[in-house]
């Protein structure tokens, strides 16, 4: 069975994917600003560490 | 966040994560070497908090000479990824401007990818470093301004979220002048339009 793909609408998944993606950077880097340098960098090390 | 902003730099303490490790123990070295360098790309966005892992850390040096890199090569306690010893390193990478690959013995990520400057670009990123002091260690990195133009350049997904960070994290100390004219040299007014929107 063929698959049929609508280009333009996945397209349209990926741009509000990336968007999305901006928008929780900067929500991400407003939490940062207002956290300790203690608080983020344990979260971060966390995840970097992995 | 906690940072002390210097004349040409910043000062601040963190929890040391492994990339944050891996940075100070080879910047010191080439600090102890008095060599001219800069850290660039990914992870100066790590480095103020960004939250993604990364395979390497660039550095841009400015080029030595044979005996200086030989006296470089053994101070390093590390594994080169591409080249057995100092004279293939030195003569079939650096001065073909091909990067060399440093990690940990046994390891390969992550990795220090360590190059001579190649172009106006690199030596801008030499001039305008600044200084970093972390927990009490020193290195150097490039602009905020020229670290955001240049991932705006580059254009990936990830490199526009690392460009996005850390215009969030500096926006009320950034010289806009400055970014806007990496911007206009670099060609790329109509991508900087549209990431400065998609930022909204």
């Amino acid at each position: 069975m063929e698959i049929e793909l609508d280009v333009k609408e996945l397209e349209g998944f990926k741009e509000k994917n990336f968007k999305d993606r901006l928008a929780f950077i900067k929500k991400y880097a407003e939490w940062v600003k207002k956290s300790t340098n203690k608080e983020w960098s344990s979260q971060q090390k966390k995840i970097i560490n992995k | 966040m906690e940072i002390e902003y210097l004349e040409n730099g910043f000062k601040f303490e963190k929890e040391l994560n492994q990339l944050d490790e891996f940075t100070i123990e080879f910047c010191s070295i080439l600090n102890e070497l008095k060599l001219n360098y800069v850290v660039v790309s990914g992870y100066i966005a790590i480095l103020f908090g960004r939250n993604r892992a990364s395979e390497d850390i660039d550095i841009i040096v400015e080029k030595m000479d044979f005996k200086k890199f030989e006296e470089l090569w053994k101070k390093l306690d590390l594994d080169c990824l591409n080249a057995d010893n100092s004279e293939d390193a030195y003569k079939e990478y650096l001065v073909n401007n091909e990067s060399l690959r440093f990690s940990k013995h046994g390891e390969f990520i992550p990795n220090i990818e360590f190059k001579f400057v190649k172009n106006n670009w690199d030596l801008e990123a030499l001039n305008e470093k600044k200084i970093v002091i972390l927990n009490e260690n020193i290195f150097y990195i490039s602009s905020t301004e020229l670290n955001i133009a240049f991932k705006i350049y580059l254009g990936s997904d990830k490199d526009l979220e690392d460009a996005s960070y850390v215009y969030e994290i500096f926006k009320d100390r950034l010289n806009m002048f400055k970014l806007e004219g990496y911007i206009k040299k670099l060609g790329i007014m109509e991508e900087y339009k549209k990431w400065k929107l998609n930022l909204m």
